[in-house]
């Protein structure tokens, strides 16, 4: 049977008089790959923030696994099973790649040992065991994003909110990322995806929300969005907000 | 493993030390101070070398253990080991207090609340009839419990017992989640946070270690001394002669503030005891009764803080992870 595991309804954030983002709605099924795009300044990140508790939402309500999870700090939202990684990459940088891994896994046991064990299972899994012992903060970015992915797998979450995991790869370094996050499906975990890249999103998302200027412009399947002129009128110009 | 080893053996070593010394009052007296100061300094490292929270007020835990020790035995003559559990209690309200309150806000709120609220306690002391005011607290019994309040060597054993107990903390909780969970608050809050990470309530943890810690020294530092009073427990100098010594020994590792304190206290001691004046003097470098002569002898005895903010600023342009940092990259 298949489920909402998010829930978000009517949520609308505004920062003073900015509205970044204003009454979104939209389910995320269990298993899904959801696609959150749109433009610089559309509201995802904000809507990302507004999900895990950095920042509460103005209004409306955000439901995690038949939870209201509205007033939640980030580290509750955290343990009921829902993770995140940031758009700007944030490795704990005199820790070693192994030991934030493990920072990670201990959200799931208390014992050195076992953490140490998940963290190692998941650095294997995104192939950055080779640099187990190296200081995250001098990674080179791409295997920063490896890191950030690794780190959230260890909590052994059941949604995964990726912010840009892509954002600032190469062609290959970008396959790789999406062949790692097909694996993660595989395992049966939820993904929402917050990417520019087009065609990032259409060869691996499910489901896809259109954000522009913190509305909900579109929702459809990857072929129904890229066939939408509203939706190609925001992202190619054309439209009032070129 | 390496490390405990490491903790115990040197603690046999340090607790041999008195028995080559023998009775020699002057050096087991600066012994004690560095023992003290190491413990302190660790103590503090809990809180701002692995958590990064920089506490400029620890002098309230020490001076809280202190009072609290101070006024139960002279009032009402109960067991020393009560009274410095009622000093960890006392301290532990405080940092509570705090904590709970300022480990709320982001950024350097901490730093600044400590600083107001070690002002706050200074001055409540200062103000308040049963801890003495100003004119502070004496303890005039020699003997207490079967302690012989005389002798030099319980309280050295004593401050090795509190410091090879901080030390075996820190070795501990480098090892398990709580130490790595302070390490990536320390890090990145946000990152922190977005992993599962209670931000303040391990934060308010490491205070309360910390203080608890802090306090028991400053119970022993009364009993030892056998006067206190709010310059000597309570006083900003003494939380940044804590912090100084952590971070020109090496912030957030396990021995830099032994090796910090083992560097300054004696260091601090030539300078006020005017050693190094007296040693100009005598090379014939400068004369006793010329002008430089004089002032030296009037003014370098209290220019050690003077010494420690340059050996600091040194530490901070050309070692930034203290002198155990440099150990470490040498080898």
């Amino acid at each position: 049977m298949i489920r909402h595991l998010l829930h978000i309804s009517h949520v609308s954030k505004h920062f003073g008089g900015n509205v970044a983002v204003s009454d979104v709605s939209f389910s995320v099924d269990e298993k899904q790959v959801f696609g959150l795009i749109g433009p610089n300044g559309a509201g995802k990140s904000t809507l990302f923030n507004c999900i895990t508790g950095f920042f509460p939402a103005s209004s409306g309500e955000v439901i995690f696994d038949n939870k209201k999870i509205n007033a939640l700090r980030p580290d509750e939202v955290c343990r009921l099973g829902m993770v995140r990684t940031w758009q700007r990459v944030k490795p704990l940088g005199s820790l070693t790649v192994l030991e934030n891994v493990m920072i990670g896994a201990f959200s799931i046991t208390s014992v050195t040992r076992e953490a140490e064990a998940i963290a190692r299972e998941n650095l294997h899994a995104v192939g950055l065991m080779d640099y187990a012992g190296k200081l995250a903060g001098l990674l080179p970015i791409g295997l920063k994003k490896k890191l950030e992915l690794a780190r959230v797998l260890a909590t052994h979450p059941k949604m995964l909110l990726l912010d840009e995991i892509c954002g600032g790869l190469n062609p290959t370094e970008t396959d790789i990322i999406l062949e790692i996050i097909r694996g993660i499906r595989q395992k049966g975990a939820t993904i929402v995806f917050i990417e520019h890249d087009m065609k990032a999103v259409t060869s691996i998302c499910d489901r896809i929300v259109v954000l522009n200027s913190g509305e909900k412009l579109a929702e459809g399947t990857p072929e129904e969005i890229t066939n939408n002129p509203d939706v190609i009128a925001a992202y190619l110009g054309g439209g009032h907000n070129a | 493993m390496k490390q405990f080893a490491l903790i115990a053996m040197l603690a046999v070593i340090a607790a041999a030390l008195p028995l080559f010394i023998g009775e020699n009052p002057y050096i087991t007296g600066i012994m004690i101070s560095v023992l003290m100061m190491a413990a302190l300094s660790s103590a503090w490292n809990i809180l701002g070398g692995y958590a990064g929270q920089y506490s400029f007020g620890h002098a309230a835990y020490f001076g809280a253990g202190a009072y609290t020790t101070m006024i139960l035995i002279t009032l009402y003559n109960l067991n020393p080991i009560f009274c410095m559990a009622a000093g960890i209690v006392v301290a532990c309200i405080i940092a509570l207090i705090t904590g709970s309150i300022v480990f709320r806000l982001r950024g350097h709120y901490f730093a600044l609340a400590s600083i107001a609220v070690a002002e706050i306690v200074r001055l409540s002391v200062l103000n308040f009839e049963f801890t003495g005011g100003a004119q502070g607290i004496l303890l005039s019994d020699l003997s207490l419990w079967g302690l012989d309040l005389n002798s030099k060597n319980p309280f050295y054993y004593g401050m090795l017992l509190v410091l090879v107990v901080t030390l075996t903390i820190t070795a501990w909780l480098r090892k398990s989640k709580t130490g790595f969970y302070l390490q990536a608050i320390r890090e990145d809050q946000d990152a922190a946070a977005s992993l599962g990470i209670n931000i303040s309530f391990y934060k308010n943890r490491a205070l309360l270690i910390s203080a608890a810690l802090t306090s028991v020294l400053g119970s022993l530092y009364g009993l030892y001394i056998r006067f206190i009073d709010t310059s000597a427990v309570l006083d900003l100098r003494l939380s940044i002669e804590i912090i100084l010594t952590a971070i020109i020994g090496g912030v957030g590792t396990l021995w830099g503030p032994v090796v910090g304190a083992l560097l300054l206290v004696p260091l601090a001691e030539v300078l006020r005891s005017n050693l190094l004046g007296d040693a100009l003097v005598k090379a014939r470098l400068v004369s006793e009764t010329s002008g430089m002569g004089l002032f030296l002898k009037e003014n370098l005895a209290h220019a050690h803080v003077l010494v420690y903010g340059i050996i600091t600023v040194l530490c901070i342009l050309y070692l930034p992870k203290g002198i155990f940092g440099l150990f470490r990259r040498v080898k």
